[in-house]
């Protein structure tokens, strides 16, 4: 497993807080759009 | 990694304080860092997504990532920078050299200096990079 650039971008989906809301994202659903897709380690983190 | 009440907390107590009407896009969770993993980002030891950045492009296809440890924050600068780059090289076939800016010259295909190896000098000069 692992990602490279210049290949399909593993597809998922997931919960996420949205303007006060829960909702369900799906990476395919972006198809159309420039991602930016970002990791960090937790909430509340000072970087 | 965060539960979305998390997420929902700290943009009500804290990013909301910087952000006006708080962070506009989707704040995702990512219990047991399953989507972590898909992208090598997730270190098991210490049980957190490390901060790795991907650009993906309309297409789905992955153009470019930055990952880095927990102390160190990105530059959003350099993201929006790459982010035109191949905007303008997959409207135009340029080529975007290195320390490319928007402004700065590109490398349009059929470039003379271009066709052959060892010519690159001729045109790219050290000062580009800054």
């Amino acid at each position: 497993m692992g990602v490279m650039v210049g290949k399909p971008a593993p597809d998922f989906t997931a919960k996420a807080y949205h303007n006060g809301k829960e909702k369900e994202v799906k990476l395919a659903d972006y198809r159309g759009k420039w991602v930016m897709l970002c990791f960090y380690p937790a909430d509340f983190t000072c970087v | 990694m965060d539960s979305n009440f998390s997420h929902k907390v700290w943009q009500e107590i804290e990013l909301s304080k910087m952000v006006k009407e708080g962070i506009p896009f989707p704040m995702i969770a990512d219990p047991g860092g399953k989507i972590g993993t898909l992208y090598g980002v997730y270190d098991d030891e210490g049980g957190v997504d490390v901060r790795g950045r991907f650009l993906i492009d309309p297409n789905g296809v992955l153009q470019a990532m930055e990952v880095l440890t927990p102390p160190v924050g990105r530059n959003v600068m350099e993201v929006l920078r790459q982010l035109k780059a191949f905007q303008h090289h997959q409207k135009t076939g340029e080529l975007m050299p290195s320390g490319w800016q928007p402004g700065k010259p590109t490398l349009p295909p059929g470039t003379e200096a271009l066709k052959r190896a060892g010519h690159i000098w001729e045109i790219w000069k050290v000062e580009n990079a800054f």
